[in-house]
């Protein structure tokens, strides 16, 4: 049965309703006497608030409150966007919120907040990452206050540990929150022993999510007193958490609902909820906040800049000897936690080193909020790690391929992290790019033209999930689980359960349930929805199965173990005429006086070996030498995705991946003034990857089963950006015949280099 | 995202809009294309809007010597219609111009009167040396598109004038021009645009991107160039856009030259 549905290609079950224009997002529900609110973004990146004044805002018809951070209910200590969603007296961000104007509709709301007066004493802003670290630098945040328990959206993500102990030595400034470092080995021998050492200091800009759906929340107050969240996140326990957490409230008054989401890639974890429910619960009505594209740009929670100097070796045979990494990443104002943990295990790539120092340092400044954004802080270590491999090849006169296959890490092969890896397909797919014909054009190009190749990781997150499924009386099948459908998680859901029960796909549906019916998932982020709730609902439909097959015996008095299940039918094996539909044994379960249980399953899972995913990437491109423009030209992906549930998903998913590398790697930068206002906060100034400029992507699905996943499937929606900026940047050295270490490469940078 | 309140009347004909736009902080529209993204940021913010769009000031007709080209004639009507030899650097350009929503709704003389300093198709009249009508209660003047464009977003033109043609004269037999621009990635603006024009009477060329307003390069382009007052910004520096002014000249002049000899 589950070869004729696992592997096929099939649209996604949201589509349809997706581009008829049937969904209902966060921002489309009727909600009776709905208010709405409008925020004031604070106009400084760094100052003391010496008051504000709301009076003219009050006077605008229809305004109804104009709040500021004492009119929330919040209870949490702590500088982190939940217990801080308005800034109390210090702005650490141009664009960090400052007060809320709630009025009875939308225009009135947005007059009201243009009328509020906020009287700002300037502080130094902290801008330069890397001079916030000196010892004399300014602090970005003057105002201390710290909640130890604000650290619970990190684990969202990747579950990092934190290395090894501080070195001493070290003098930084207070900005530095947080210090990373693993060390094994002597670093310093490896180099001396090695044929070649390249190194490169390699700069990446904040990147913004640029989901299609803004930021968007409603909350309510029901008269029995439960608070209702309904809103486009990516977590709702997480969020349920959070908000019970600020507002001080039992978690079974806090039923939190994920809405169809518009897209997120990471950003959307509790961010303005606490803005809504605040506004809710101090005026006991309904409030809305839907973000406008510009506030969303200033006030929301980007990828970090980070520079990263590396340093690598190997020996004349092209064995990998020592890493030295020293990555600095710019954490914002977020004070709980940042991408140095991980961007520091992930530059070491998915090869095997003989010796390696990797530090990584957590730094505040006064820009943004730092957030997680799809592989949060992989692009970046893949970019400086795969432009010095090229470097590395060619000082060794190696196939870069080569080089890389010789080092990739295996199963059981102890990395950085210290553990020995999972079931991992980096060789394998790096073998077919290799063969790819596209590759073996390198050398005999047009003049202009360059052909780069670059391979990105992701390790895959963790988090034990529920899932139930329930055959109805039709005998279709529902099912409940918790996750957010980001990505097609629950077209892949659909086929899981419809393979591990014993029916076509196109009889089950998929119910994303709320924190308070729904069974336990976590955030659908960290590449792990899959891999741990698709195991959870691969064992409910075979808990489901059990039951059918148990109903079945009794209705043809033939064992269990002699029946089997398919496409709605129960059948005894090897006598097919001997058969009961689902349809008829659930009629009988579900009437009064019935006499079988419900059909229904409840399963869990609780993963605890990782499944990591990896993607090689070729790409083509031409430059102009003159202007600095780079065109793409053609890109292909190979990825591991263990297996393809749903082949036209997971391609979409490498497609998507790759295209937002594509913007990593020529288009997309958040970009300061010296005093910290943001340059580039609309679409007219961020420029992300459109139809016009994404060349043909082709896709080479490469299936290494995860022992663990359902059916071997995996997470793959963060692994295929990870390599594609690294992959572009070495196709534009090999076009350019120089290397550009900053990203994006614009065509001012471009044209730059060449003139160097 | 909402515009300020405003309100909004809709003209009958030229003479009801000069009235209308006798109005304190009355704004003319027309496509929309410039002015709402502006009304929505409340950085414009006119009290009343004048609905110029149903006016019949729309439509392209060679007369005598020029070609006449109403103010409200769109992007796609400029990309598609066939013009007399020598003009090829209007449609190239209009091509160019935002996507086809925009080129749909967008129109020329909406562009010209906005004054955005990197706007394309004013280096383009710019270079074919186009004229433009103006009407007031007073009657009709004619001036120069560059005596129009004073500085960013800056126009000569009083409140209650409207533009009713743009007059562009056809080139002599044997010419021919030619647009070449690098766009900023995001905005689709010209990081530096240069408009050619090369014929039997010499060359011209202008800039649109690199200043307070698009201009004409006065004799040898190079030396013009080098000389010339050039805006640089974070993105692009004054170095690198000077650099593109010259090879972008370069191009442009290279395909009106092409263009000239009847290569399409």
């Amino acid at each position: 049965m589950s070869d004729s549905v696992i592997g096929v290609a099939r649209p996604r079950i949201d589509a349809p309703d997706k581009v008829t224009g049937a969904t209902r997002y966060a921002a489309d529900g009727y909600v009776h006497g709905l208010l709405h609110a409008r925020p004031v973004l604070a106009t400084e990146a760094h100052a003391r608030i010496r008051g504000i004044d709301g009076s003219a805002a009050l006077a605008v018809s229809g305004v109804v409150a104009v709040l500021t951070a004492a009119d929330l209910p919040i209870v949490s200590a702590g500088t982190d966007r939940t217990s801080e969603p308005l800034a109390r007296e210090e702005v650490v961000f141009a664009g960090q919120p400052v007060a809320l104007v709630v009025a009875e509709s939308e225009a009135a709301a947005e007059d009201g907040a243009e009328a509020v007066v906020v009287d700002y004493e300037s502080l130094e802003a902290v801008v330069d990452v890397e001079a916030a670290m000196e010892v004399e630098a300014p602090l970005a945040r003057t105002v201390e206050e710290t909640d130890d328990e604000a650290g619970d959206l990190e684990s969202i993500h990747a579950g990092v540990d934190h290395g090894q102990a501080d070195d001493p030595e070290e003098k930084l400034s207070g900005n530095v929150l947080d210090r990373i470092t693993r060390e094994q080995g002597d670093v310093a021998a490896a180099f001396a022993a090695s044929a070649a050492v390249v190194e490169g200091t390699f700069r990446t800009p904040w990147v913004y999510q640029a989901y299609l759906e803004p930021q968007v929340c409603t909350a309510w107050l029901e008269p029995s007193g439960t608070l209702v969240v309904s809103t486009s996140t990516q977590g709702s326990f997480v969020t349920q958490r959070e908000i019970a957490r600020a507002f001080d409230l039992p978690l079974e008054r806090v039923r939190v609902v994920a809405e169809p989401l518009g897209g997120a890639f990471g950003g959307k974890f509790a961010l303005v909820e606490p803005l809504a429910v605040g506004a809710a619960l101090a005026l006991k009505r309904p409030v809305r906040l839907v973000l406008t594209r510009s506030e969303d740009f200033q006030a929301t929670n980007p990828a970090s800049a980070q520079v990263t100097h590396l340093k690598i070796g190997a020996r004349p045979d092209g064995t990998l000897t020592g890493i030295e990494a020293r990555m600095i990443v710019d954490r914002g104002s977020n004070a709980g936690w940042g991408v140095e943990g991980i961007s520091s295990l992930l530059v070491a790539g998915p090869y095997n080193w003989e010796a390696h120092d990797l530090r990584g340092y957590g730094v505040q400044t006064n820009r943004f909020t730092f957030g997680a954004y799809r592989a949060p802080g992989a692009p970046t270590a893949a970019f400086a790690l795969e432009s010095l491999l090229d470097e590395l090849a060619k000082a060794l006169e190696l196939d870069p391929i080569e080089l890389r296959l010789q080092n990739a890490v295996g199963e059981g092969d102890v990395g950085v992290s210290g553990t020995p890896s999972p079931v991992i397909g980096a060789r394998e797919v790096l073998e077919r790019i290799k063969e790819h014909p596209l590759w073996a054009t390198r050398d005999a190009l047009p003049e202009g033209e360059g052909i780069g190749m670059a391979a990105g990781h992701w390790p895959g997150g963790l988090e034990p999930a529920a899932a139930v499924c329930r055959v109805n009386s039709d005998g279709t099948m529902t099912v409940v689980t918790s996750a957010a459908d980001m990505s097609g998680v629950n077209s892949g859901f659909a086929v899981i359960a419809a393979a591990a029960f014993g029916l076509a796909p196109d009889q089950v549906r998929v119910v994303s349930a709320d924190t308070t019916s729904g069974p336990y998932a976590g955030g659908s982020g960290g590449s792990k929805v899959t891999y741990t709730v698709g195991a959870a609902v691969m064992r409910a439909a075979e808990s489901a199965r059990q039951k059918v097959l148990a109903a079945a015996s009794q209705e043809l008095e033939i064992a269990p173990d002699d029946l089997e299940v398919e496409d709605g039918v129960v059948r005894a094996v090897g006598a097919p005429d001997r058969s009961i539909t689902v349809e008829d044994l659930a009629k009988k379960a579900l009437r009064f006086g019935g006499r079988y249980e419900p059909i229904e399953g409840h399963g869990g899972s609780a993963q605890t070996s990782g499944a990591p995913s990896v993607a090689a990437h070729l790409s083509h491109v031409r430059i102009d030498r003159e202007t600095g423009e780079v065109e793409l030209l053609r890109h292909v992906i190979a990825q591991d995705v263990g297996r393809a549930l749903n082949p036209a998903l997971v391609e979409g998913q490498m497609r998507g991946g790759a295209a937002q590398g594509m913007g990593w790697a020529l288009y997309e930068q958040l970009d300061h003034d010296e005093d910290g206002r943001l340059l580039s906060g609309s679409f007219l100034d961020y420029a992300i990857p459109t139809a016009e400029h994404v060349p043909e992507i082709e896709t080479l699905v490469v299936e290494v089963p995860a022992p663990d996943g359902p059916f071997g499937a995996k997470g793959i929606g963060e692994a295929p950006v990870v390599g594609a900026p690294a992959a572009i940047a070495n196709a534009v050295a090999a076009a350019a015949g120089t290397r550009l270490y900053e990203l994006p490469m614009t065509p001012p940078r471009v044209w730059k280099a060449l003139r160097s | 995202m909402i515009p300020a309140p405003t309100r909004y009347a809709r003209a009958t004909d030229v003479d009801h809009a000069l009235e209308l736009l006798g109005e304190p902080d009355a704004k003319a529209i027309a496509g929309g294309q410039s002015l709402i993204p502006v009304m929505k940021l409340r950085v414009a913010r006119p009290a009343l809007v004048v609905d110029i769009s149903r006016l019949e000031l729309r439509g392209i007709e060679e007369r005598a010597d020029a070609v006449h080209i109403g103010p409200l004639t769109t992007w796609s009507e400029l990309a598609s219609t066939g013009l007399p030899a020598g003009l090829q650097a209007i449609p190239e350009c209009a091509r160019g111009i935002g996507d086809l929503q925009i080129r749909n709704l967008g129109t020329i003389g909406g562009s010209v009167v906005h004054a955005d300093p990197a706007s394309d198709m004013p280096a383009v009249l710019l270079a074919l040396g186009a004229r433009l009508a103006v009407r007031s209660a007073d009657g009709v003047r004619e001036l120069a598109v560059s005596d129009l464009l004073l500085g960013p977003f800056t126009t000569s033109l009083g409140a209650q004038e409207l533009v009713t043609d743009v007059v562009v004269p056809v080139p002599s037999a044997g010419s021919g021009s030619a647009y070449a621009s690098v766009e900023h990635p995001a905005s689709g603006f010209a990081l530096v645009g240069a408009a050619a024009l090369a014929g039997p009477e010499g060359e011209t060329v202008a800039l649109t991107g690199v200043g307070a307003t698009p201009f004409v390069l006065d004799g040898d382009p190079a030396t013009a160039i080098r000389d010339a007052e050039i805006y640089g910004d974070r993105f692009a520096s004054e170095e690198y856009r000077r650099e593109l002014a010259g090879v972008l000249v370069e191009r442009a002049l290279a395909r009106a030259r092409n263009h000239a000899k009847g290569d399409r």
